[in-house]
Order: structure tokens, then sequence, then C-alpha cells
């Protein structure tokens, strides 16, 4: 009974993603499906249409297992190896600079929209 | 022949997950990354059974048939953390948005300078959204998924291990500003690591990290064709 009703939960958040897909289909426009999925979803959520019971036991499983999913997509790195080899010294930087920025970005902005708050 | 190198494949990954996974919370060591450790060991095991990435895509395939729906449901907490949503709303979307413009300006400006090919300037842009947004930007604009997982995991993995301390270093105390910048720039490890500071930083760091990912696909396409030639 639990896995008949987490399975049926699953295909409906299988359709929010296949409605999404049709979006970017349908529109042409270079967003993954995904997005426009989550934001109907949460539209959904937010109208009543879709109440968080009839969703939420898949929705957490699949959430707590997210990382599972990266996997497989990982291990084509395999291929990829010279990359690093290559250009190791620029990629390091970039995704040095490119966290530590935003990270003094975000947090001055936040801070300081918050003092304003008070 | 496939076939049996197919189902093989699918248990030893559910197998290393599930180990990798048992290793993180029993340890409880931002270094154990559950991602890394598992990648790095079937990598392994696919050399020194001398196959090629090919004979592992059938199984990938399988594998990730429900990635789509599990980044769908990344609405669920955004939906539960709604009230948060409206109390915090000018501090999340200029933090938020200005640190996704400020994150994938700056990769690109560097990976540009530094002469990478179009390939994998396109699947570094993506690097601070969530792994599943990143592989969909990455797909549509030309880039590579793998190399795409791999910006995200590294990232997430400096952003969860120096993110406090940059952020008490940067005299950022705010427990809402902390959780906002862990979000956004470290996704899922940062949110992990905002929630050991404590609720308020953790659901701010969950939201902050699922806008992230809808604003990085919102604007990166615009920046890939605006800069990336």
């Amino acid at each position: 009974m639990k896995l008949l009703q987490m399975i049926g939960q699953g295909m409906l958040l299988w359709i929010v993603y296949w409605l999404g897909n049709q979006i970017t289909a349908t529109t042409g426009l270079p967003i993954p499906g995904t997005v426009f999925g989550m934001v109907l979803l949460f539209l959904l959520l937010l109208s009543g249409i879709i109440k968080l019971r009839y969703i939420q036991d898949a929705a957490d499983f699949l959430l707590k297992h997210m990382l599972f999913f990266f996997i497989p997509i990982a291990v084509g790195l395999m291929d990829w190896g010279t990359v690093f080899y290559e250009h190791g010294l620029v990629l390091a930087a970039a995704l040095l600079a490119g966290a530590v920025l935003p990270f003094f970005t975000v947090g001055g902005l936040a801070q300081l929209l918050r003092k304003g708050d008070k | 022949m496939q076939a049996v190198i197919t189902v093989v494949s699918i248990l030893i990954t559910v197998g290393v997950y599930l180990f990798s996974r048992y290793l993180y919370f029993r340890y409880n060591n931002p270094l154990i990354n559950i991602v890394l450790l598992s990648t790095s060991v079937i990598i392994a095991i696919l050399i020194i059974c001398k196959l090629p990435y090919a004979a592992y895509v059938p199984a990938k395939d399988i594998m990730t048939f429900l990635l789509g729906p599990a980044t769908v449901a990344l609405s669920v907490p955004l939906y539960r953390h709604r009230h948060l949503l409206k109390q915090y709303s000018l501090a999340i979307v200029v933090g938020v948005g200005t640190g996704t413009i400020v994150s994938m300006a700056t990769v690109l400006f560097i990976t540009q300078a530094g002469g990478l090919a179009r390939d994998i300037i396109v699947s570094i842009i993506p690097k601070s959204s969530t792994i599943p947004f990143a592989v969909g930007i990455a797909q549509l604009a030309g880039g590579n998924p793998a190399l795409a997982v791999a910006f995200v995991v590294a990232t997430g993995t400096f952003g969860s291990v120096a993110g406090l301390s940059l952020l008490t270093w940067f005299k950022i105390h705010d427990p809402v500003a902390r959780g906002l910048a862990m979000g956004t720039v470290a996704h899922g490890q940062g949110t992990a690591m905002a929630l050991l500071e404590g609720e308020q930083a953790g659901s701010m760091a969950g939201v902050a990290m699922a806008l992230a990912g809808v604003f990085t696909a919102l604007a990166a396409p615009v920046l890939v064709t605006l800069f990336g030639g």
C-alpha cells in the first residue's frame, strides 16, 4: 500500500516534470524543463491544486537520495582527465574566485538589507 | 554481455553509494564527500576491469531516470519555507540574484582570459546551482554534463569547508545573511553546513539554494550568448 502510494506520488511529480519539458520544447527557450517544472509545482502548491500530502513522501525520498543521481553522471569524468591536467590552474582560479566573491557579495548585501529592515 | 555489465554496474553503484552515505553519517565529516568518494571508486573499478565509459552508459541512463522529478521536488522545501520567502523577500532576491550573477561573471571572465574551450566554459558557469540545474544548463548550452557535475561538487566542497570561516572573516554575522550566502554559493553541501549553525541559517540556505538554481537557469543563457560567443 505504502509502495503503491509512493509510486503514485512519483508519477505525479513525473507529470509536472513532463509539463516543464513541454514548456521548454514549445517556447524554445534555453531554460531546462526542470526549472519550469519546479516553478509550476510551486505555483500548484500555492494555489492548493496540488496538496503537499499528495506528493510529500515521494518528494522527501527523492530529495533525501538526490546525491545518488549525480554519481553515474560524474563517472563520465573518466573521459575528461586531460582537461584537468592541462587547465587545472585556470579552473582552480575560476572556482576559487567564483566562490569567494559571491560569498562576500551575498553575505554583505543581505546583512546590509537586513539592517535596513530593523 | 552488455546486459550483465549494466545490471552489475547498477548493483555496484547502489552499493557504493549506500556505503559512502554510511561513512558520511558515521564520521560526520565535510571532507567525506558522498559523490566524490563514490565516483572515484566506480571509476577505479571500471579502469581495473578495463571497461570504457561507454559500457557504463546504459546503467547510467537507467539510474538517472528519476533525476527530473527529483529536481522538480526541490519546490517542496521552498513551499514549506514560504513564510521566510515573504519575510525576507528583499534580502533574498537582491542577495541571491546579485550573488548568482557575480558568481557566473567571475568564472566566465577568468576562464575566457585563461583561453579555455567553449564547451568547458559553458560547463563551469552554472557551478553554483545544484547539480540537476547545472547539468540541464550545460547540456542546453553545448557543454558537458559530467564536467558540470565535477565543477558543482568542487564548488560545494570548497564552500562547505571554507564558507563559514570566510563569512566570519568578512564580518558577516547575521544568520539570515550567512545562510543565504552558503546556499547561493555552495548549494546542498553549503546548506548542510549552514544547518549546523542553526535552524534559521539552514532554512535560508535551503531557500537560497533553490532560488540560485532558478536564477542561474534564467541568467546563464543570456550571459553565455552575450559574452560566451
